[in-house]
């Protein structure tokens, strides 16, 4: 590396790369400025309103697990390049995301990764024990359910759409996306769990 | 190579602490999107394919120990220096004087 | 271009040692599975990764493959991964 890797402060180090780099006009700071601050704006809120939405209207779910970035697009939220592909829970099927290779997440929509996501434990572990992994979550599936791993190792980014939790029939979609979380888009946890 | 660890036998549990994140992460991350803009004038300045190949390319000790986005600004750096778009040894000349700067303004 | 492979086809993934960029995990290699779904034609990133941005793109697919056949101690038959892989590391199962 033409760069020392070893003990040093990155956060100088980036500062002068992005000097570097505005000096000689190949991006300005502004650009830079307002991009890490959409990209802090950005959270699970954005993907519980998607799920909430497509518990409520069954055509919205079936143009979603079609297409999901189109389908995200319909509700105002601009994901850019963002290829995204939700996958349904079903009574007997529980999914689970993960990158085994670096860390790919749909962060256009949810925001940044909890740094479990990026751990190695997890990203070596969920394709192998995905029902121990769960377990360390506080997840225990019943034997005659499924668990569907996905490993996101291309352009995809994968979120999940959960099951509706029982009793929430008398709650609105607010009320609802209220009780969707982002380990719930991942898979490693349900909806309205604690 | 050390980041094709699917399947691998990690002992432990899944470690579940979390950092805050730094505004100068923030930074990489949108130093990285927009650096991989294709809709930038003239096209990007690389892809996310070879950032990620930088980053499989670090020494596995430093693939183990380095932090998420210390490892994309190095990777990003090291293409960009191939390049030519930036110049390696002044951008460490430059890097060691803010760090000076920083440890005199709060020491 | 036109896909080789369809929903429900049986393929088994290319069992390579490849130096350099590639994005077929070391697990899955060598692991037969069934097409879920076709993604589309996309640029090779063992291309991209050097910089070559203008190479023939490729089809990229999405593979399932039961849990157990890839980890025989895995703890459910029920079990199944779903891989993103592309065509040239797939060949066609039983034809």
């Amino acid at each position: 590396m033409s760069i020392e890797a070893g003990h040093r402060d990155f956060e100088a180090l980036e500062q002068a790369f992005r000097e570097m780099l505005v000096a000689r006009e190949v991006l300005t700071e502004r650009e830079v400025v307002e991009r890490a601050e959409l990209l802090y704006a950005r959270t699970p809120a954005l993907g519980a309103r998607v799920v909430a939405r497509a518990w409520f209207d069954p055509n919205f779910k079936t143009r979603l697990l079609a297409d999901g970035s189109a389908a995200v697009r319909e509700l105002g939220i601009e994901v850019g390049t963002l290829k995204l592909v939700v996958v349904a829970d079903e009574e007997r099927v529980h999914n689970l995301i993960v990158c085994t290779l670096c860390s790919c997440y749909p962060r256009m929509l949810l925001g940044l990764p909890p740094d479990w996501y990026k751990s190695v434990a997890y990203r070596a572990r969920a394709v192998r024990e995905p029902r121990r992994v769960l377990a360390e979550f506080g997840l225990i599936l019943p034997d005659d359910v499924a668990v569907r791993v996905h490993d996101s190792t291309a352009d995809m980014r994968y979120m999940v759409l959960p099951l509706r939790p029982a009793g929430t029939e008398n709650r609105n979609e607010a009320e609802c996306a209220a009780l969707v979380t982002r380990d719930a888009m991942i898979g490693v946890a349900l909806p309205g769990a604690p | 190579m050390s980041h094709d660890v699917g399947g691998q036998l990690v002992p432990g549990r899944i470690p579940r602490g979390q950092h805050p994140f730094m505004p100068w992460e923030m930074r990489v991350d949108a130093l990285m999107w927009v650096l991989t803009d294709p809709s930038r004038p003239g096209g990007p300045q690389m892809t996310v394919d070879e950032l990620r190949y930088g980053i499989e390319s670090l020494a596995p000790e430093d693939y183990r120990r380095l932090g998420y986005y210390e490892k994309w600004l190095l990777s990003m750096i090291e293409i960009l220096a191939r390049h030519g778009v930036v110049d390696a040894a002044a951008l460490e000349r430059r890097a060691h004087e803010i760090a000076l700067e920083r440890a005199h303004a709060h020491p | 271009m036109s896909a080789r492979f369809a929903p429900g086809d049986s393929v088994r993934v290319a069992h390579r040692g490849v130096a350099g960029h590639v994005r077929t995990p070391q697990y899955i290699r060598g692991r037969c599975g069934v097409v879920e779904q076709v993604h589309g034609a996309f640029r090779n990133p063992e291309h991209l990764a050097y910089g070559i941005r203008n190479g023939p793109a490729v089809e990229l697919y999405r593979v399932r493959f039961p849990l157990q056949d890839v980890w025989p101690s895995a703890d459910s038959s029920l079990d199944s991964l779903d891989v993103d892989l592309y065509e040239h590391w797939l060949e066609p199962v039983g034809a």
